[in-house]
């Protein structure tokens, strides 16, 4: 389990690095914490004859608050994401899906945004990033660029990013009002990829009714997807226990997920919807106290 | 029975010798051993279960600069002596595949070693392993045992005739049939438990080092036996044993899959002494999971008869036991122990049974932490099972049926005598402790809310120290140094059991001397005494044994020569902590370094009838195994959306003996029961039916964590062991009695709602699956 030979590459700002990847093209991956990139790199399951080491470009580490949003720097370490009172006042979501990412010694070194750049459908933070709508800002020697969450994830393990763009942040919307979240999962062991999860974020008016409503999933589909049929059952009601458990049986009725070596996709589906029933039964019993 | 009273360094929890550099990160494994001049090497290795071979260029992989050799089968394999462990070896009537250095025509599972490639680095070995072209001309494969028993099925080795390795059976019994005609009760269940892997967190690994002036083979390995391993090494390599060296350092795990010298290890040496070189293989995780030996995977219809009190009169067997293509340790085959032990600690008064050992193409079978410990699974859950039938408490039915304390020497239907063991004392222990009756009631209100708790109960008795071949044999040598502190030389090769502190603690008790100044040797076969190694739960009885009488002998040449110093007679004095005294009058003492310095110094002249020397070799012979025995019972709470398990908490009552320190014996159970734990609700490894393997990284083949572990609480019955230090064996119970006690946990929490499971691994799908299939 050696990777197969590679030139490593340290820029120290986001245009020496872009220009590196403009330079190797497909030859060349970004390389940020490396707990997904190096384990694939040791089973030759993939190979780069170039590696992009963004470990030390500055400009891409840290986390600034802004009126609407989160913006959170490409190469910020996901602990550091974890523990930040910024980050848990400004987007609760991110902050509760955090710890359901591996285990502390991975978040101590996987990053925000190779989690997001790697896609994985059964990881946290591109359901979250999904969820809440958030933008994705890429950097490339033809200049820079915005890309909706929307747009963002195009299949398992691939993303909008062109092969010459580097992610440099993200921001993550920050909702007002009466708000409410709720984050759930269920793996095979703590820390695992999860067999399905939820995200879920709701606000209220005065009234209790919903007044913005957004449920993301994980780990049932080859991208994080909305569990769209939920959010338009749930839009402008003021919703009791029963009609939230509906609200999730329907979204998860449009989902088709599929089998592997872990859970069938009936298996997913039931326990999906438990999930989000769990999920949202949280997300507005919480904006009900706001 | 009363329990034996803790000596003053025996039975007492002293700090361990070895924590101080493992845990700082300075333990000295096979990777930390370097030669001068090392090469490495890579294996290139079967991707296709079955296929003959017909060509391999290895021409571009010796083009890449720093690629010193690239062997196959036709290089290694001609001359090699045979692979098989000694057992086997010097066994001509054993049934063994016919097992070469890397493979020869064809390959035979998905991980087959098909080249070696030896290179400057790992890297460098690998990137050449990826230019070495193997033509392959695939056949049809059999991924499990059912596909290698249908009709007409390939052949996994060709040159045996067919894929049963051996068929054992007792011959048709009417009047068992007859028990079953009239029998009250009748149940009939197929047990399944499915392979594993053992994963020890240090993978094999050697570094052989053969020089062709001197014809001496130096070999490093990680190893549960390196007395074996040199047997091994020499039977392959034709070099005679004596100029073979093996040494371990620190090994990190091996739970009985580097009990013996497996394929890759032999084949490193063969390449080295080819080379005349030193050639280090350290196995990647990948090659582990892939390629090392697996365990488990058996499938067995068992037939429990039993009265309308239910007390069984009877029990069939019908076992089928998964040996792979190339089993360590010859055909991988405890299936005739699986149903000799079947009865385990229940009056069984009859019983039939077949044993069947199958070749698939897959990793090879091997030993694993209580190898025959199936008996155990298929016995508890048909309990279970037959509790369940009769409307009898699962708890009340085990006292009905098992054999008392005073009921013993007891030969089982099966003929297996065992002795001196306490099951009904433990059942009753266990059931104390987790608070039986209480539990019971809070099942039936957590039912009423709707929630499914469940209770397991796993009780077994284990055969220790089984004397099989070098096994029932072990010596220890005893010195005193010249400065009065004492070296103990043992053939033990301890890889987590704490040997260098509990045989110290043997010796400070028996020879009188303080434990910190005991260091313990072991693991090199040019400074220690033959032994068979460590594995089997043998090393406190045969080689605890040993090392008590080296150091009982030792303290007679120390008493003799101090009787001489003092001038006194030899009867009237004590030895404690390194000090000769006479007893009652302590001012006349003399010190175990002047005892030495007396013995070490000619000049001294000691008289023709005082001992001349201060060391001693013990030896300890056994021709029967020491049972040891233990209750397991665990409280679980199934989730019933998720199918995940919750384990609620986790009991362990057990006797093994008088224990040498009782932290030791703990964490044995511990790294037992999280085993059991961990196959049962994790661990699978998994072929597709086209022989594929489809978890070989830990991101598929799940091991317990930290996370998963309950807390686990231990009772200890305390009785004598047969035998002069009163021991008895237990590394592998926990592992044993953890694996029915959680199946019947489970499956006791189904129950509730007319839900069952047999089959392991109890996956969240398959107990979603359990309870769908009953509408719950």
């Amino acid at each position: 389990m050696k990777a197969a030979p590679f030139d490593h590459h340290a820029p120290e700002t986001v245009a020496e690095a872009a220009a590196l990847l403009a330079e190797f093209g497909d030859e060349a991956k970004v390389l940020a914490g490396g707990q997904s990139l190096l384990p694939l790199l040791s089973l030759r399951l993939t190979r780069f004859e170039h590696l992009v080491d963004v470990h030390r470009v500055a400009e891409l580490h840290g986390i600034t608050r802004t009126d609407d949003a989160l913006r959170v720097g490409a190469a910020t370490l996901q602990a550091e994401a974890e523990h930040d009172a910024v980050v848990a006042a400004a987007v609760p979501l991110l902050a509760r899906a955090l710890p359901h990412i591996g285990h502390f010694q991975i978040r101590n070194r996987g990053t925000v945004g190779g989690s997001l750049a790697h896609a994985d459908p059964a990881s946290e933070l591109p359901t979250v990033a999904l969820t809440l709508g958030a933008t994705f800002e890429a950097a490339s020697v033809r200049g820079t660029r915005e890309i909706a969450a929307d747009d963002f994830f195009t299949g398992t393990w691939s993303t909008a990013l062109a092969e010459d763009e580097i992610l440099v942040g993200t921001r993550f919307p920050v909702w007002a009002g009466r708000t409410g979240y709720g984050f759930a999962e269920v793996a095979r062991r703590h820390g695992d990829f999860a067999l399905a999860g939820v995200a879920a974020a709701v606000a209220l008016d005065a009234d209790d009714r919903i007044t913005r409503v957004a449920v993301g999933m994980l780990g049932v589909g080859a991208t994080p997807v909305r569990a769209g049929a939920a959010e338009a059952a749930l839009l402008g009601t003021a919703p009791d226990a029963a009609a939230v458990t509906e609200a999730a049986r329907a979204g998860m009725a449009a989902l088709e997920p599929a089998d592997d070596l872990h859970a069938t996709g009936a298996y997913r589906r039931r326990v999906g919807a438990h999930l989000m029933e769990t999920a949202l039964g949280a997300a507005i019993e919480e904006a009900r106290r706001g | 029975m009363s329990a034996p009273a803790a000596g003053r360094y025996v039975g007492q929890a002293v700090q361990r010798k070895e924590d101080p550099r493992l845990l700082t990160g300075h333990g000295r494994y096979v990777d930390d051993i370097v030669v001068p001049q090392m090469l490495h090497a890579a294996f290139v290795r079967s991707d296709l279960p079955s296929a003959r071979i017909t060509a391999i260029d290895v021409s571009a992989a010796l083009e890449l600069e720093g690629v010193s050799a690239v062997f196959t089968g036709a290089d290694l394999n001609p001359g090699a002596g045979t692979m098989q462990p000694s057992m086997m070896a010097e066994n001509p009537a054993a049934v063994v595949a016919p097992l070469t250095p890397l493979a020869g025509d064809d390959v035979r599972f998905v991980g087959d070693p098909v080249a070696i490639v030896i290179a400057e680095s790992r890297a460098l070995a690998e990137d050449a392993a990826e230019l070495v072209v193997v033509d392959y001309e695939p056949r049809d494969a059999v991924a499990s045992m059912e596909a290698a028993l249908a009709d007409g099925a390939p052949l996994v080795h060709p040159e045996l005739g067919g894929n049963v390795a051996s068929d054992l059976a007792l011959p048709e019994d009417p009047e068992l049939e007859a028990i079953f005609a009239s029998a009250a009760h009748v149940v009939t269940e197929r047990i399944v438990q499915h392979r594993h892997t053992p994963t020890p967190m240090e993978t094999r690994g050697v570094v052989a080092s053969f020089d062709p002036v001197t014809d001496q083979l130096e070999v490093w390995l990680s190893t549960q036996g390196p007395h074996e391993a040199r047997r091994t090494f020499a039977r392959v390599s034709g070099l005679p044993e004596r100029h073979v060296h093996v040494r371990m350092g620190d090994v990190g795990g091996g739970f009985g899959q580097k009990f013996f010298t497996p394929r890759e290890e032999q084949t490193v040496v063969l390449a080295a002494k080819r080379l005349g070189a030193a050639v280090k293989w350290i196995e990647d995780r990948r090659e582990n999971l892939l390629a090392a030996n697996h365990a488990r995977s058996d499938v067995a219809t068992v037939s429990l008869a039993l009265d309308a009190e239910g007390h069984v009169l009877a029990a069939k067997l019908d076992h089928l036991e998964e040996a792979g293509a190339w089993p360590v340790g010859g055909t991988g085959g405890v299936g005739p122990f699986v149903a000799m032990l079947f009865p385990g600690p229940y009056r069984i008064p009859r019983i039939w049974w077949r044993s069947r050992v199958v070749w698939t193409n897959t990793a090879g079978r091997g030993a694993y932490r209580g190898p025959w410990m199936f008996e155990s699974v298929a016995r508890e859950q048909m309990l279970d099972v037959a509790a369940r039938a009769t409307g009898i408490d699962p708890l009340e039915l085990r006292r009905r049926n098992v054999v008392g304390d005073d009921e013993q020497p007891f030969t089982m239907a099966t003929g297996m005598t065992f002795s001196a063991t306490t099951s009904a004392t433990t059942l009753e222990h266990a059931a104390r402790v987790i608070g039986y009756d209480d539990f019971r009631a809070e099942q039936a209100r957590a039912r009423a809310e709707g929630r499914l708790l469940g209770l397991g109960i796993g009780l077994y008795i284990e055969p220790t120290s089984t004397p099989a071949a070098t096994l029932g044999v072990e010596a220890a040598t005893v010195r005193v140094e010249s400065g009065g502190g004492v070296t103990v030389f043992l053939g033990t090769a301890a890889h987590g059991q704490s040997i260098e502190t509990t045989m110290a603690q043997v010796v400070a008790e028996h020879l009188g001397v303080a434990y910190e100044d005991v260091r313990v040797v072991q693991g090199d076969t040019d400074r220690t005494p033959f032994g068979g190694g460590t594995g089997g739960s043998r090393t406190a009885v045969i080689a605890g044994n040993a090392t008590r009488e080296a150091a009982l002998k030792v303290r007679e040449m120390v008493v003799g020569v101090a009787a001489h110093l003092l001038e006194a007679a030899p009867e009237d004095l004590e030895v404690h902590d390194g000090v000769v005294a006479v007893r009652g009058t302590p001012v006349r003492n003399v010190s175990l370094a002047a005892v030495a310095a007396a013995v070490h110094n000619a000049g001294t002249g000691l008289p023709p009838d005082v001992p001349r020397l201060l060391e001693a070799t013990g030896r300890y012979q056994t021709s029967s195994p020491t049972w040891s025995n233990a209750c397991h019972i665990c409280t679980v709470e199934v989730d019933r959306i998720t199918g995940q398990v919750e384990i609620l908490r986790y009991v362990v009552s057990e006797d093994c003996g008088r224990m040498l320190n009782p932290m030791v014996v703990e964490g044995q159970v511990h790294g037992g029961v999280v085993q059991g734990i961990g196959g049962v609700l994790y661990e699978h490894f998994v072929y597709d039916d086209a022989g594929n393997p489809l978890t070989t990284t830990f991101l598929d083949y799940l091991v317990p964590t930290a996370a998963e572990s309950p807390r686990i609480e231990i009772d200890h019955v305390v009785t004598d062991g047969p035998n002069p230090e009163g021991v008895k064996g237990m590394g592998e119970g926990g592992a044993i009695g953890s694996v029915p006690a959680v199946v019947n946990a489970v499956a006791d929490a189904l129950a509730q709602v007319g839900a069952t499971v047999t089959e392991q691994p109890l996956t969240p799908v398959r107990v979603v699956a359990a309870l769908e299939a009953a509408g719950a």
